[in-house]
Parts: C-alpha cells; structure tokens; sequence
C-alpha cells in the first residue's frame, strides 16, 4: 500500500494582486486579467512586489477550462478570475468540449505576455493547471468523483484528453519562452481524494503525463511540480529524488533558475513560497522511476 | 415483503455503499409498504449518513466517499420527504451557509452542510462565491441562528471578517453565531476577526455548532 504524503499549503509566500501591488500601474480590473501588456506589467510589479526571482503567469487557474467553453467570472483587483456557473454534468460531455486553441483568447494572451516579459529578459514561471482544477471550473467535483467510481474507464478517457491539452499547452508556452513551467493540480489533493483514490490518480494519469511532461524539459525549459504531485508520486514509489549541488545557498526560485539545462523535473517546494531558502545548498531533481 | 428492519438497514447500507439505485428502490419498497416516512429517513438514510461520518472520522472514508455517501441519501430523500408530516421548520435551528465572495472551491463547504443537515440543523446553502451582503441578508430574511463561511484562498478570508462586521452594523450580531472554516482558517483567525469558532473538518464543525447553539 503506498503512503502518500500531503504537502500543507503554506500562505508564507506570494499573496497575489492586491493595491499594493497595482498601485500606480493605471490598470483597471478586471480588464488588466485580460490583455497580454497588462498581463505582463502586473506579473513584473508582481515579481517586484515579492522580491522573486522570476515572473508568473497567469494569475489565476481558469485559462485552460475557459479555453474548452467554460465560464468564467473575471472578478476585481479585490479577487480574481473564477468559475461562474459550470458547463457540463457527465463525462461524455467533457469528452465532447472542443481541444484548445493557442492562437485565441485570453490563453492567447497569457502566451504573448510570457514572449514579452521573456524578450525583457525576465525568467519566466508559466503555471498550468492539472486536471482535476480544469474540471474544477467545467463540472462539479461530485460528478467527477461518482464518475471515476461508477465509469472509470469513461474518466480514463477524460483525464487523457485533459492531460493532452495540458501537454499542448506546456509545448506552447515553450515556444513562447517560458524557461520554468510549473504543474500543479490542488484540487486533486490527498488531503480532497483521500489515500486511495489518490494513488489510483498516479497510477491512471499522473505517471503517464509526467512522463510526457518531462520530456519537454531541454536545455532552456524546466518542469516543476507542486510539491502535493511530488510527494504522490513519492508516496507510490514512482518517483525518487536525486540531490544536486548548487553554487550556494539561494532561494528556490533561483535554485530552479540555475539548474535549468541540468534538471528536467522539480518539486520539493512551492514555487510560490518566493522566500524559502535552500541554505544547504541541495537541490532535489525528481527522478521518474 | 421485506419487514421494516431490513428495509430500513437497506437504506442505512446503500448510504453507506454510495449505491443511489439501491437507496432508491428500498425507498419506494418502504413506502408501498405502509411504513413512515419519517422512521425511514432517521434510522435508514440519517444512520446511514451517521455511519458514513464515522467511516469519516475513523480515516476510513475521505471527503470523496462521504459526497457520494451524501448523494445517495439525498435520492433516499427526496423519495420519502414527501410523505413527511408537515413540520414548521421553525422547529429547527437554522443556518446559513456559503462560501465567501471571489473563491468557488466548495467541496469543504458542501460536506459541512451535509453533515449538519444530517445532525439536524436546517440548513440554508448559497452556494460559492457569495456576495458578502448575502449573509447577512439571508440570516436576517430566515431568522437564522447561525452563519458558516468557507475558502480555501488567503486573497478571500477576509470577507468573512467583513461579513461579522456588517452583521454588527445589521444589530444582528449577537443573535447569529459565525462559524469559519477552510484551507488557510485557524483559531487564531477567527479569534482575530472576532468569530464564534473555528473547525478544521466537518465533523468538527457539527459538535462546534451543537455547542454555541447549546443543542445536546
């Protein structure tokens, strides 16, 4: 029996937009989630804001689901983008919304700020979402979880048309010089799943995906995780952690940024947390087995 | 015909298997037998939902199974409600329950309000990302005992102080009781922001209102 872990999501990290942070940009909300310039000015003042090493895009996870029809709420400077009503109550309807188009709409815009900021010689952290925070935003949860107990086969299907959309999203947003692509999926947490449909996650999708996932890692491009992924794959023996020097003591983030090229796959902390310090110098590559 | 006791340990199992079909059928079973509605709701769904909560509690269940557990009762549900002695939900303790303004997740939420409605409580759901202002409304409108809000974003918490805030200003405060929940709540959260209590899980969340509101 695997023994997974869950990682705590900590709030010592960034506290995303807020007046502060938008203070003397002139944007106006929501209007500023919805254009690549504004898109890239908030995430520098972001980054500034934060003291990160990096930049991120986007501030919300709602671009891929929108992307396949779903409706969003773009909200204010107070929240941001969020699920409005949901589009679909079965998994053959999930089945039957349309693959993604990278060269329209707000994902459209999200790629564009990432060239931009990148072209400004920012590093750039491109967050996707997994499936279970698409499907947050398209169905509700309960259909979710009755499908996957009486249609697993059907929610087989579901998670693979996802997990493909989100490969082509992650081999766009390399196109667009996202150096650092962070995959994170929390509504499919342990701690919502439970032990034992967790590992059965693993085993029907995550190993599968993060295997397709990692081969898009070269020289330029690195894949993190979010530690709950991590420590799943952890937990189920699918994965191990390989330690690797770095040049000194520094921040994850700069961690992650000096060992692009000679990593493929990261995840012992959340990106996020801008201010965790790898003192012992040790960064840990997760290694697929 | 199946008696009364294998019928109702029927519906309490098919809870407890989150077997919808089979809830409904023993429910139909019940009734065309004669028995009532009531008895068939509390010592065959209700227990079911009960044993479901301590599968919960034990870490046998997780949030997913105790959902789908919900989903059955609710069939269950809605197949002998009808056949109820009308009741004043006057009755009842009542309580409004939302997430706050600007987050959806809603999976947290929607356990406590099963598991409160399964305690007893009357329970008025309005869904995710409410508006503040509908709190207050609502408890003021259904003359409720008590609030609940959730989220699971640091960006949203604080609505729910400013919620406590405009039931002060509502001179409602000191008839609701707030309870507050969710990913990033604490203790010292709700202490903060001048909250009733706090609980980490849904079982929690019924003894805590059971004990602001005084209920055995």
């Amino acid at each position: 029996m695997a023994e997974i872990k869950d990682f705590q999501c900590t709030y010592d990290n960034s506290a995303g937009i807020n007046s502060e942070v938008t203070e003397g940009l002139g944007l106006t909300f929501p209007d500023a989630y919805l254009h690549w310039d504004t898109m890239a000015a908030l995430s520098k003042a972001l980054k500034s804001h934060d003291g990160a090493a990096f930049c991120e895009l986007p501030f919300c996870h709602t671009v891929e689901a929108e992307a396949m029809g779903g409706i969003i709420n773009y909200g204010n400077e107070l929240a941001g983008p969020r699920a409005k009503e949901y589009i679909c109550t079965s998994p053959e309807e999930l089945l039957a919304l349309p693959a993604i188009d990278f060269s329209a709409g707000r994902i459209h815009e999200v790629l564009l700020a990432c060239r931009a900021l990148k072209e400004e010689g920012e590093h750039v952290v491109l967050q996707v979402s997994g499936p279970f925070t698409i499907l947050n935003v398209l169905i509700d949860a309960k259909y979710v979880f009755k499908a996957m107990r009486k249609k697993p086969e059907l929610m087989k299907e579901v998670f693979e048309k996802l997990g493909g959309e989100i490969l082509r999203f992650m081999e766009e947003a390399k196109k667009y010089g996202a150096d650092l692509i962070s995959y994170a999926d929390s509504s499919g947490g342990l701690n919502i799943l439970g032990p034992k449909m967790a590992e059965q996650v693993v085993e029907d999708f995550t190993c599968g995906f993060l295997a397709k996932a990692e081969a898009l890692a070269d020289d330029n491009t690195m894949i993190l995780l979010c530690p709950k992924t991590t420590f799943a794959m952890l937990g189920t023996r699918k994965a191990h952690f390989r330690d690797l020097k770095l040049s000194g003591p520094m921040t994850y983030g700069e961690g992650c940024i000096e060992m692009i090229g000679k990593v493929r796959l990261a995840g012992q902390m959340c990106i996020k947390n801008v201010g965790y310090q790898l003192e012992n110098a040790v960064f840990k590559e997760v290694v697929l087995e | 015909m199946s008696s009364k006791e294998e019928l109702l340990k029927r519906l309490s199992d098919g809870v407890v298997d989150m077997e919808e079909d089979d809830v409904a059928e023993a429910a139909k079973e019940y009734l065309e037998a004669g028995y009532p509605a009531f008895d068939g709701i509390m010592e065959g769904l209700v227990d079911g939902m009960n044993r479901a909560s301590q599968l919960y509690e034990e870490e046998e269940y997780f949030v997913t199974d105790v959902l789908l557990c919900s989903d059955a009762m609710y069939v269950g549900l809605d197949i002998l409600r009808p056949y109820l002695p009308e009741v004043s939900s006057d009755d009842k303790i009542t309580g409004v329950i939302g997430v706050v303004e600007g987050d959806t997740h809603d999976i947290g939420k929607n356990l406590v309000r099963i598991m409160l409605e399964t305690a007893g409580f009357h329970m008025i759901d309005l869904g995710r990302d409410v508006p503040l202002a509908k709190f207050v409304e609502t408890a003021k409108e259904e003359n409720a005992d008590f609030v609940c809000m959730s989220t699971l974003m640091t960006t949203t918490m604080g609505g729910m102080e400013t919620v406590i805030r405009l039931l002060e200003e509502e001179g409602l405060r000191d008839k609701v009781k707030v309870m507050i929940g969710g990913g990033p709540i604490s203790q010292k959260y709700a202490d903060k922001i001048g909250a009733d209590g706090y609980s980490q899980n849904a079982v929690e969340a019924v003894k805590l209102a059971k004990r602001l509101l005084n209920v055995a």
